[in-house]
């Protein structure tokens, strides 16, 4: 199970029943702790709904109370070809 | 002008530092996930000496370096100045230096750059290689930079730049920092690489000599490269970048190089910040792509850690702005007797001791600091007489108090520039970069009768003859009392 945290200004971001996009840091334990990907995904206020853990901040760093599951379905490349 | 003798740096800041009893040596293994940063924040709200962390949880062979300007002791330490020496001395050394000829950097061959004894290029660049904190627990991320410079340079005045713009790990290979548009580097930004789709090269230079670090900081108009060698009596020894045309400090601990993509951009923060609080959203900021790590042996990466008062963040700033200021409203000829800027107000108030010769001096001092570049990074000015010493908050707040005419005295100024970093801003204003502004006018106005009008100020010093000023001086203890320091 992989343990990831996302940041949202407000908890209508993490629309359930639906594919959507999000940047999600993951928490695993190790050197590329709390850096981002760009994923499309699924989440859903069950904990045991998806895989993996989904845990949420507040646009000021406010660790919410409420906790997430999620299932990554893809990465998604944002940045323009020519950066990469 | 007498041999300055400053560390060279932050090798010999750090030794000089310990030296002074202003360092300390940890030698137990701290976490770079949160551990370091409350040490440092600690240090900072204790006004303790500065941690330098030998043993960092993960990443041997690398070290810490905390707070490292956040007291005037060390300010003074940097300078090459006894550490016991007042913030007054400190400034008029700063001012005297500063005033001088500018000294050239002189560009070394990159066998004599301690900064190039390590490479990483190609697939190796991982800025997770290098032992970057959470420095506030809820940060939006791992910060980079957060006491270092990022060097960039004009593409058509050919002017270099060094700032200090917060920079956040996003990925392996991707920072995202806060460029505000009023900066220099936000500027050029905005007016040319983005109406052209270039990137703009960039060099992110982390554990500077502290002069270097302070040149950065200060919001001067002397190319930064040139204030070092000022500062520091003798020139700033520069190297070229591997992957562009810039050239770094060479003494520097890591260097980041890489270019900035004006038209992407991704999250940056929250982040704890100058001002004591998380203010600034989450936002889509300014992108910097990595294309080369380079760093010293056994590098250390400096760490400030904003919040409450007091850090670097606003004791520097507050001790650079207010020079700046006092050089710039003394240049346009007014009778500013000094300029203060306490660094509990996070730099947001400058207190301006002149000598009130005509009417209207203190709108006058206010429209050209709110109208200068420096202008964005305060909102307060108040204007006190020669005979307050501005450095002492009791003074002024009684001058505050008891002379400033709540309708004819304070004056606001609506619908300037302002930073998304001001607590009180709306968040409209924070978007936008919106501020405003207040004048605190606490002098006598001239047209009052000197004799009739103007209050008599009742105090030890001014109601009573010298003689009886000494006498009672010189009984003091006779009377009874411990003696005054």
């Amino acid at each position: 199970m992989n343990k990831w945290e996302v940041f949202v200004m407000d908890m209508s971001e993490l629309a359930e029943g639906k594919d959507i996009e999000l940047s999600i840091r993951t928490l695993n334990a190790g050197l590329h702790k709390y850096t981002y990907k760009r994923v499309k995904c699924q989440v859903s206020a069950k904990q045991d709904k998806f895989p993996d853990s989904l845990q949420v901040r507040m646009g000021r760093g406010q660790l919410s109370a409420s906790k997430y599951s999620i299932k990554v379905l893809e990465e998604v490349q944002r940045m323009p070809e020519k950066y990469l | 002008m007498s041999k300055i003798s400053a560390p060279k740096s932050n090798r010999e800041f750090i030794e000089a530092c310990v030296k002074a009893g202003d360092a300390v040596r940890i030698k137990q293994e701290v976490d770079w996930e949160n551990e370091a940063g409350a040490i440092v924040r600690r240090a900072c709200e204790l006004g303790a000496a500065a941690p330098f962390m030998e043993k960092i949880k993960d990443y041997p062979g690398f070290s810490y370096f905390g707070a490292p300007l956040s007291t005037y002791r060390r300010m003074a330490i940097s300078l090459g100045m006894d550490p016991a020496s007042s913030l007054p001395e400190i400034g008029k050394e700063y001012l005297k230096r500063t005033n001088s000829e500018p000294i050239a950097p002189v560009l070394v061959d990159r066998k004599d750059a301690p900064c190039k004894e390590n490479i990483l290029m190609g697939k190796d660049v991982d800025l997770c290689k290098l032992p970057v904190p959470l420095v506030h627990d809820g940060d939006g991320g791992r910060y980079v930079g957060t006491w270092h410079a990022v060097v960039t340079k004009h593409p058509v005045r050919g002017d270099v730049n060094w700032g200090m713009y917060r920079q956040m790990m996003f990925d392996s290979r991707t920072m995202s920092g806060a460029v505000f548009p009023f900066s220099d580097l936000g500027k050029a930004l905005n007016e040319y690489y983005l109406p052209r789709g270039e990137t703009c090269p960039f060099a992110t230079a982390i554990g500077l000599s502290p002069l270097a670090a302070m040149a950065a900081c200060a919001p001067s108009p002397i190319p930064e490269p040139e204030l070092v060698g000022m500062l520091s009596g003798e020139p700033a020894r520069l190297v070229k970048c591997e992957t562009n045309d810039l050239e770094v400090p060479a003494d520097a601990e890591i260097i980041i190089e890489g270019e900035i993509c004006p038209d992407y951009k991704v999250e940056e923060g929250p982040f704890g910040e100058y001002t004591g609080y998380r203010t600034s959203p989450r936002d889509f900021r300014v992108t910097f792509r990595v294309n080369c790590i380079t760093y010293r042996n056994n590098a250390t990466m400096t760490i400030s850690n904003m919040g409450v008062p007091q850090d670097e963040g606003q004791l520097l700033r507050s001790f650079s702005l207010g020079l700046e200021l006092e050089k710039l409203l003394k240049s346009q000829g007014i009778p500013v007797t000094g300029v203060y800027m306490h660094p509990r107000s996070t730099h947001h108030m400058m207190i301006v001791g002149v000598k009130p010769t005509y009417s209207g001096i203190a709108q006058q001092i206010a429209q050209l600091a709110f109208g200068s570049k420096l202008g964005p990074w305060f909102h307060m000015v108040m204007v006190v007489d020669d005979q307050t010493d501005i450095f002492n908050w009791d003074e002024v707040y009684h001058a505050f108090c008891t002379r400033c005419h709540p309708v004819n005295g304070i004056h606001v100024y609506k619908n300037t520039t302002g930073t998304p970093l001001y607590p009180y801003a709306t968040p409209h204003e924070r978007k936008y970069s919106i501020g405003s502004k207040v004048l605190f006018d606490c002098l006598w106005p001239v047209d009052w009768d000197k004799i009739n009008d103007v209050p008599t100020l009742v105090s030890f010093k001014n109601v009573y003859p010298k003689d009886v000023q000494e006498k009672v001086m010189s009984n003091w203890t006779a009377y009874g009392y411990p003696e005054v320091k």
